[in-house]
Formats: C-alpha cells, structure tokens, sequence
C-alpha cells in the first residue's frame, strides 16, 4: 500500500509540474491522498496554515502579473496552476523529510558507493541543530549588548563574523569525532599526539570538580615524592558565572592569568574570551620540566589546542619524553572523542570525575598506576 | 584528502547556509520580496569565501553546495527549483573561480561577478517550469514597460535582462570582495594565517 502511494506521489508531482494543466488538479488531490496515506502527521506539518497562506500570496503575485499582461481570465489560470504546483511540491518534501535521518543516508549512499557524501549529509543533519543554538546565542548576545535596532543592524556584519567563526569551531570538533569514529571513508587528521605512556582522560560537565580532583591527585602524588610537572587552570567566576581563568604551575604554585571574558565579540580563537600570552608562556615553563619517571598533568586542554594551538605544541613535547610516570588530560565531554582521536598512546582510560563522585581521586590514581606508591 | 577538516567544514559551513537559505531564504522568497536573489546570493558567497579561506582545497565550495541544497530541499517548498538552481550555480562559479585563481581575492570577486549575474537567467528558468512560459512573457513585457516609464524605449528583453545581469554580477563582484575581507577577519579571529 505504501509502495503504491508513494509511486502516486511522485507521479503526482510530475504531473502537476510537467503534465497538461487540465490534469493538474486532479494530481494534486492524488498526491494529498497518497501523502495522507505514506505519512498523516507530515501532511499536517506540510500544510500548516503560515505555509499555506505564504504559498497563496506567492501564487497570488503571479496571477495578478499575468492578468496585468494577458488578462483576468489567463491571470488566475496561471495563479491557479502555480498555487497546485507549490503545494504538491510542500507536500511531497513534508513527507520526503520525515524518511530521512543520517543512518539512512549513510545506507543510501554505501550502496551506491558514495560513503563519503553520505558522513557529510549525515554530519549536517546532525551538526544542524547545535548550529541553530550556537546561532540563537549570538543573537542573544547581540540584542543583549544593543539596545535599538539601528545599533543591532550595524552591527550585523560582526554577528555573521562570530558566527561563520563558531561554525569553524565545530567543523574542528567534528573532523576529530569523525576520526574516532573510525570511518573508512573520513581518514585521521595528521595532527596526533604521541606518548608511549597510558594516559588518563579526566572529564566530566563544567564546574563538576575535575580541576578539584585533579589538583587532589597532584597533591597526593607530591606527597609520594613523585615528581608532577604541568597545570591547573582554576576559573575565575564572578557571581557565579565563569569570567575568566588562571593557570597555576603544579611544581612550583606560581600563577598567571591566561583567559578573561571578552567584552566585546572580539574573543580570541573564536570564544568569548581574550587570551593572554603570559598564561600560555606559564604553561610552557611548567611542561618545559619534564623528566623520565615525571607524572604528567594538563588540566585541560580545549577546542583551541585539538586545533593544534594554544598548550598543544608544548604538551606534545611534553608527552614524548621517553619513561614517563604518567599522563593526565583534562576535557570537557564534548572534546573527549576529538582528543581521544588525537592521541597515539598505548592505552587511554576516561574517568568521568561526574560518574565517579567522591571516589574520582582513588579511581584516577588508580588509573595512573600510582596505587603502590601513594598507599 | 588525508585530512578530514575539509569534508567536516564544506559539510558545517554547507549546513550554515543550508539553513539561512531554509529560514531566510524561504521567508524572502515566498514573501516575494525584492533583491531576495542578490541578498540570499550575497549570504551564499560570504559562506563560500569563508570556506575556501579556511581550507584552501578544491571541491570543499562544490561539496558546501551539495550540502545546501541537501538542507534546503527538506524545507516548506524545498522542491520548488529556484533556489536550488541559484545554490548550485553559485557553488559552481566560486569553485570553479577559486581554483582556477588559486584561492586569491581576484577568484572571489570572478566568482561573485557570476554566481550573481546568472540570477535573473536562473529566475527565468525557474518561471517557465513552475508558472510556464505565458508567466514568463508576461514578466518580459513587464519589464519592457517598466524600463519605458522611465525613458529607455524601444528596448529588447534581451538586452534588459542582459543589463540586469550585468548591474547583479556587478553587486556580486563587490560582495565577494567583501566576503574575502570578512573571511580574512574571521581567519584571524580564529588564530590561524591568512
């Protein structure tokens, strides 16, 4: 039943837009049917009542441009005919639209050996709805920062600019979590990240205590005797909401500013916030001591460094250093695939300081292999 | 390609305008409203220029296309041609003058000339397979008389939609120019070399 409907459909379709106009009517009340048939909630959701109305004022400009030049009678012919087509055409991508997911996609275009395109649908119709979000919150911030809506419109262009920016944002996460995912098609980026040592991915949601439980282990590592080279970044809030961050060097206690909230939308790397090179030279120094036996710890690592910039070019020094004690990554959730895809190490374990609890500093520690020397 | 940021990028920045096209675009054009080609064309370069500055391969424009098109056709009307007609040249011309001009400003504006000068060839195309090609006389001669009230008599509608062409491509060529200037911002907000 569903099979003959759907060749209805299409059948209907070019008909109303190639056939003889006497029988376009006709088509379209067949391809109503056969839409309600295949998929009634998408026949609904086609024809709500804005779509229905816009499509009768588009058809309406063209009768009334036809009647202007050929006639009353001619004029609401051809209005006529372009409102059947429109609607047909509504009706038919309502339904088509209700079939297709990323799965489906990439099953598709398997088939018919075109994988590649089939990830790169796939990936923008599931990138779709962050790309919305991240564009309402840019809109946010710009009717939030401009009062009237002459300023809003002057400052379009640097709404876009924020905006085109924050999608190369994750177009970069997404070419790292499509590398985990180990799709044939989509190969590694060349940007790796070697260590011949097991690292400990920390993670877990913003203010979950991963810094917290990461400078707990530290302390506790320190109090073995073992050497811990590396950071914290701590962040700065101010009435609750992050303003900023701070790196500490976990050797020496020494700290910089490395990143506070921008006023305007002229964040660094693409983010809200402006950067400073203080923090970053901070970091350098802190990973610059790494020794054979030395535990490593980065808290954390974030969009910017997956780029290859910001902390990684020292981390990556840092981790290739032969007979290391251990490594410790911090990322928030959302980077843990991209970082994961990134790393070229014997074995990653992820602790989710969040699922863990109060138990986050044995299970890391344990995970370090640490266990026999902190007791 | 060994590296996947171009596929994911042609695919996000696809996406991005797949989606003003989906929203914007639908809105402009079933509300009619005028120059919708050249603002909706003028959002396609800026996503386009943008693109190819970031990942400087050939094909990531083609791919962004595809990827648009994929998204604008899921939309109310999104079988209706025009806009997909006008997303595929568009993609089309920036990729093929791109290349041909190794990714250089000179390629932006080439490809912006184009992209928008085949607008109103494009809305043509697209009346005569929707409305027919009475609609379309009937839009020709309108034009012939619209072009008489204010003195150019005697004009072909050849030569009218020829002007009309050239004034777009024109407006296309200073719009891709400004798009490689907003791009070149947004490389460098993004910390990497222009």
């Amino acid at each position: 039943m569903n099979r003959l409907a759907g060749f209805l459909l299409a059948a209907s379709v070019g008909v109303v837009l190639f056939g003889p106009p006497v029988y376009a009517g006709w088509a379209a009340l067949i391809a109503i049917v056969a839409a309600w048939i295949l998929d009634p909630p998408a026949l609904r959701a086609g024809l709500r009542f804005g779509a229905v109305l816009a499509i009768v004022f588009a058809a309406s400009i063209t009768a009334a441009v036809v009647a202007w030049a050929a006639g009353p009678l001619r004029g609401i012919e051809l209005g006529g005919m372009v409102l059947l087509r429109l609607l047909v055409l509504t009706v038919a991508t309502a339904v088509l639209v209700r079939s297709i997911n990323a799965e489906t996609l990439l099953r598709t275009t398997r088939k018919i050996g075109m994988e590649r395109l089939g990830l790169v649908l796939g990936l923008a119709l599931n990138s779709l709805p962050r790309l919305v979000e991240a564009a309402a919150d840019v809109w946010t911030a710009s009717r939030i920062r401009s009062d009237d809506a002459v300023a809003r419109l002057r400052r379009l262009p640097g709404v876009g600019e924020v905006l085109l920016a924050h999608t190369a944002r994750i177009a970069e996460e997404a070419a790292a979590a499509a590398s985990l995912r180990g799709h044939s098609a989509l190969t590694r980026s060349g940007n790796v990240l070697r260590t011949p040592v097991r690292v400990v991915v920390v993670t877990g949601p913003s203010s979950s205590g991963k810094t917290e439980a990461v400078t707990a282990v530290a302390d506790r590592l320190q109090g073995a005797d073992l050497q811990v080279v590396g950071f914290v970044q701590p962040g700065e809030f101010v009435e609750g909401e992050k303003v900023g961050f701070r790196l500490r060097d976990l050797a020496t206690g020494q700290e910089a500013p490395l990143a506070s909230l921008s006023e305007r939308d002229d964040g660094d790397f693409g983010t809200r916030f402006q950067f400073s090179e203080g923090g970053f030279q901070l970091g350098r120094e802190a990973l610059s001591r790494t020794a054979p036996k030395s535990v490593v710890i980065v808290d954390e690592l974030g969009p910017i460094e997956l780029r290859g910039q910001g902390h990684m070019p020292a981390v990556r020094k840092a981790l290739a250093v032969a007979d290391l004690g251990g490594a410790m990554i911090v990322v928030r959730r959302s980077l843990v695939p991209s970082l994961l895809a990134e790393l070229d190490a014997s074995d990653a374990v992820v602790i989710d300081v969040e699922s863990e609890g109060g138990r986050s500093v044995d299970v890391i520690i344990d995970a370090l292999g640490a266990r026999t020397l902190v007791g | 390609m060994k590296d996947v940021r171009p596929w994911t990028y042609a695919a996000l920045f696809g996406t991005l305008w797949g989606a003003i096209e989906a929203t914007l675009g639908t809105a402009v054009h079933l509300g009619k409203l005028p120059l919708r080609g050249t603002i909706m064309g003028l959002v396609g370069l800026l996503c386009l220029v943008c693109l190819r500055r970031l990942q400087p391969r050939a094909g990531v424009c083609l791919l962004a296309g595809v990827v648009a098109i994929f998204l604008k056709v899921f939309t109310l009307g999104g079988l209706y041609p025009g806009p997909i007609i006008g997303i595929g040249v568009q993609a089309l011309a920036m990729e093929i003058a791109l290349t041909g001009t190794g990714g250089r400003a000179i390629g932006a504006a080439i490809g912006g000339f184009f992209a928008l000068a085949t607008n109103p060839l494009q809305k043509l195309v697209t009346m005569r397979v929707v409305t027919g090609s009475e609609a379309v006389r009937s839009y020709l001669r309108l034009l012939q008389e619209s072009t008489a009230a204010v003195g150019l008599e005697g004009l072909s509608p050849t030569v009218i939609v020829a002007a009309i062409a050239t004034t777009t491509g024109a407006v296309g060529a200073a719009g891709g120019l400004w798009a490689w200037w907003v791009a070149g911002r947004v490389v460098r907000r993004l910390g990497k070399r222009v």
